[in-house]
């Protein structure tokens, strides 16, 4: 049991010191309105971890989702939202707003 | 309005009524009474309710990642449990005296843990809509149908495995479930790389050529086995691990029930 509970702290202090080192990361910032996304093409470096900061400025919740990105995440009404992307190869990756998913469209340009 | 709605809601429901009918399906074959499902429900709906009113507080946790590390946590709890649960079920079945009371609590906390994650992004989903009455009706028969599309699909899988030979039953429903576990741990790594807990890799392979995760075929793997199109090699290795460690534990409880069996008349 000791051993175990001294292995799930190097663990977590393992977690804990990637957090500390990878901590900045360039942002970029997304916003949904009336179900669209601004802006629709988001242009972001490539081969590089990125912290994208998404509002939600519609009063009804809106899903984050990309099938390219691999991400997915609820973004309540009037609310504010952090999601970690990349690193991407040079490439275009196409998300959506899966709850209004024929307006909430856009797309990230990795360059 | 209304085919999203019932992509959104057949995707969430078709995970839970996968484990809800192999773990009911493997309770029958196991002689346990079937009213842990009546507790789980009555648990998971009222965990999707609570999840989704303190959601905002949630997501707001751990710079903002608090949304996915409590869905990855619970992942990981469901994989847990399932391991636990095989370790029960090889045993019960290969002559080992179990609890079954034991058994039936981890089956429900299973379920419960399953409709809470699941069942949460519905109500939201349909929360969304409740001040647009125009919308709100073709978004609920989308649900609705979504939601028949994904219980039926449970109860086809419920009565495939209560109509095997319990012999071939358990075996073939514990290699499903570890299937669904192995995913289950995938998707918590890949939550913990989304909120920055785990190193971002880049993918693996990209099977979306041939197999996209979006297609119907894609929703119906992604909740049968975990399929994944771009894994990383951090999911990759969990979701191997995962049910190479699930099929250990049942061969391991096997083996210890053996003996049992074997006792000399």
């Amino acid at each position: 049991m000791r051993i175990l509970m001294r292995a799930a702290l190097i663990v977590l202090l393992w977690l804990a010191g990637i957090r500390g080192v990878l901590a900045d990361k360039p942002v970029f910032k997304l916003e949904i309105r009336n179900h669209l996304f601004f802006p629709e093409v988001l242009v972001v470096p490539a081969n590089t971890r990125i912290k994208l900061l998404v509002r939600n400025h519609d009063p009804s919740p809106e899903e984050f989702e990309s099938y390219e990105l691999n991400r997915e995440k609820v973004i309540m009404g009037k609310r504010n939202a952090v999601i970690f992307i990349g690193p991407l190869l040079p490439g275009e990756y196409p998300f959506f707003g899966e709850f209004h998913p024929e307006t909430a469209l856009g797309t990230v340009i990795a360059e | 309005m209304l085919l999203t709605s019932v992509i959104i809601v057949l995707r969430e429901v078709l995970e839970a009524a996968l484990l809800v009918s192999i773990l009911s399906a493997l309770s029958g074959i196991m002689g346990i009474s079937r009213h842990w499902l009546m507790w789980a429900f009555a648990c998971g709906f009222a965990g999707a309710v609570c999840y989704g009113l303190g959601i905002n507080t949630i997501s707001d946790l751990f710079d903002g990642t608090g949304q996915e590390l409590s869905s990855a946590a619970m992942q990981f709890l469901i994989y847990c449990l399932l391991i636990l649960f095989a370790f029960q079920a090889a045993g019960s079945v290969y002559g080992r005296e179990t609890s079954g009371t034991f058994t039936a609590a981890i089956m429900a906390a299973i379920i419960a843990l399953a409709i809470t994650r699941e069942g949460f992004e519905v109500l939201v989903y349909l929360s969304g809509f409740m001040n647009e009455w125009q919308q709100f009706l073709p978004v609920l028969t989308g649900a609705l149908i979504g939601a028949g599309l994904g219980i039926s699909t449970g109860a086809l899988i419920y009565y495939l495995f209560s109509n095997l030979p319990s012999r071939y039953a358990l075996p073939a429903g514990l290699c499903l479930l570890s299937l669904v576990a192995a995913g289950m741990l995938s998707q918590g790594a890949l939550l913990l790389i989304q909120a920055d807990w785990l190193p971002a890799q880049l993918p693996l392979w990209d099977t979306s050529p041939w197999l996209a995760e979006q297609s119907l075929s894609g929703i119906l793997l992604y909740a049968l086995i975990g399929y994944e199109a771009t894994p990383t090699a951090i999911q990759a290795t969990c979701y191997f691990g995962g049910l190479l460690l699930l099929l250990m534990v049942v061969l391991y409880a096997r083996r210890r029930s053996r003996p049992l069996h074997k006792t000399p008349d």
